[in-house]
């Protein structure tokens, strides 16, 4: 069983068309990472998923069910893009308020320490920084030990250090297998923490993979040199070679294998190639390349 | 949810606005008025005191019903918090039966407080059958009220709940002649004062204290204001959970 189904759903709001036909389908136990540019349907389509939206047409499976049924079952927990907290309540307060509603919650202090929120436990919660009260609201999606934890941009108000902290609670939580789903943006958040990769764009999945798939998928490096005002042609002639430009005395060949262009480079042409470089294709290149406007 | 209803009662306890407002503003208006006319007595033969004392502890009522659920209830939905409370298995009719039951409880510190501020500084002494009827009535008189504030709450955004609440709060006391006689006012304006839920609301409590039993016309008018603002209230609650 799938922990999340969504097959041909779209949503519109008024003509805007925020997610068109998405199917995708995520198997119990994996880290999933949603990437996409801002606007590409990520929020619509896990509101969706969390049964706080309901799709306009297509079906969405939760666990096997529907979402406001694996939700009232208590196996979902989620960190939504805002959300305030109570202000005049304690860290420790809300965050055994929310576990006290699923029926077979995580030990309070166990929260506490996963989340990095031991020595913030007393305080409350309108004295927390953005950064803590994201951690509060992590807190709060797996209190209840939920077999799916489903994550909208949750680094957004984090800096780098918390960030990585953050990421390593979010493994440790995903190392009890599992189903963790997290939209981003961030491009390396997708590729360091995910053992797959769907990338949206408005409202379609445009890749799915591995981070490295989707490397290999966009494929090509890019075989960069100084032409210094030499006339040249048939650059795009060469073995490997997809594409060539040429702007401002500098050649951009993109190649699926750059041994053999940069060999052809040198014997076959009578070129004097300054500042070789030959740059591989992060993912980087391969999101722009796909969320590219058509 | 005996859970949920202990948080929201610590959080309105935390809040200085409650405090001040709704528990503070009675007990204060209390010790004024009566200072200056406690000992008169009215035609009934009942002390200003007593009098004071039934219309502050339903105007502290009225107060605390309004403050504790319209501002909280509109700020939660604006601002995620409610979101969250979806995404876990909290039932959506829990979230309102919780709000109605804190909202009840938390009327009871001030009226506690303005009949301690009778008992202590006013010598009031009523027979304990008479404050065993009294209380409950005036606690369980205070639901439409809280209906009204759940449905401000569902209907407006965060300020504009706050000044509505506030409006609603000063409206009902005047309206309902708990800060002024009701015989002071215009002519006109008694069919109007008669139809107030806080009118008829004070005037149980009046009664009561008076020696009398509660007026069924009274217990008529708020249980019909109870019926309809409740009603309303659940719709609007509905709605404002509805998902798009």
């Amino acid at each position: 069983m799938d922990a999340i189904a969504l097959t041909d759903v779209s949503k519109s709001y008024g003509n805007v068309l925020a997610v068109d036909g998405l199917n995708l389908a995520v198997e119990a136990g994996r880290t999933v990472a949603l990437l996409g540019p801002n606007g590409a349907g990520k929020s619509t389509s896990i509101n969706m998923m969390l049964g706080l939206i309901r799709p306009g047409g297509g079906r969405v499976e939760i666990l096997g069910g529907s979402p406001e049924a694996a939700v009232a079952r208590g196996e979902v927990g989620a960190m939504l893009q805002s959300g305030e907290l109570i202000g005049e309540l304690t860290v420790r307060e809300l965050v055994d308020f929310v576990r006290r509603l699923y029926p077979e919650p995580l030990g309070l202090d166990e929260i506490l320490r996963v989340a990095d929120l031991t020595e913030l436990a007393r305080r409350r919660a309108d004295k927390l920084s953005g950064g803590q009260a994201q951690r509060v609201r992590f807190a709060l999606a797996i209190a209840g030990a939920p077999k799916l934890l489903v994550l909208d941009e949750p680094t957004a108000a984090m800096d780098v250090e918390s960030r990585l902290r953050f990421w390593k609670s979010i493994r440790e939580y995903a190392a009890e297998g599992r189903t963790v789903l997290f939209a981003t943006h961030y491009l390396e958040e997708a590729d360091e923490n995910s053992d797959r990769v769907i990338v949206i764009t408005r409202g379609r999945v445009v890749a799915d993979g591995t981070a490295a798939q989707i490397k290999a998928g966009i494929g090509d490096h890019v075989v960069r040199f100084t032409l210094g005002g030499q006339p040249v042609a048939g650059l795009d002639g060469l073995p490997g070679v997809s594409a060539a430009e040429i702007s401002q005395d500098v050649a951009t060949l993109r190649t699926a294998d750059p041994d053999a262009t940069v060999a052809a480079l040198y014997r076959g042409t009578s070129l004097e190639i300054r500042d070789l470089r030959i740059i591989g294709a992060d993912l980087e290149d391969a999101f722009l390349a796909l969320t590219r406007e058509p | 949810m005996p859970n949920y209803v202990k948080i929201e009662i610590l959080r309105m306890l935390r809040n200085r606005r409650y405090i001040i407002f709704v528990v503070g503003f009675p007990v204060v208006f209390y010790l004024i008025f009566s200072g200056i006319w406690g000992a008169q007595t009215d035609s009934g033969g009942v002390r200003a005191a007593v009098v004071l004392m039934v219309s502050m502890a339903a105007y502290g009522a009225i107060a605390a019903c309004l403050m504790s659920t319209a501002v909280p209830w509109a700020q939660e939905r604006q601002s995620g918090w409610l979101r969250q409370l979806q995404v876990t298995p909290l039932p959506g009719w829990a979230i309102i039966v919780t709000k109605l039951i804190a909202s009840l409880l938390l009327v009871l510190p001030s009226m506690v407080l303005v009949c301690l501020a009778a008992v202590l500084t006013q010598g009031v002494r009523l027979p304990v059958g008479e404050w065993l009827v009294l209380i409950p009535a005036l606690w369980i008189g205070a639901v439409p009220f809280a209906a009204l504030g759940l449905l401000l709450g569902s209907l407006l955004p965060a300020d504009a709940a706050q000044s509505a609440a506030m409006i609603s709060t000063f409206g009902l006391a005047i309206l309902g002649g708990l800060w002024f006689p009701v015989e002071i006012m215009p002519e006109a304006m008694q069919s109007v004062v008669h139809a107030m839920p806080s009118f008829s609301y004070a005037d149980i409590g009046q009664h009561l204290v008076a020696g009398g039993a509660a007026p069924p016309s009274a217990v008529l008018t708020v249980v019909a204001w109870a019926a309809v603002l409740g009603t309303a209230a659940v719709f609007a609650y509905r709605r404002a959970l509805a998902r798009a």
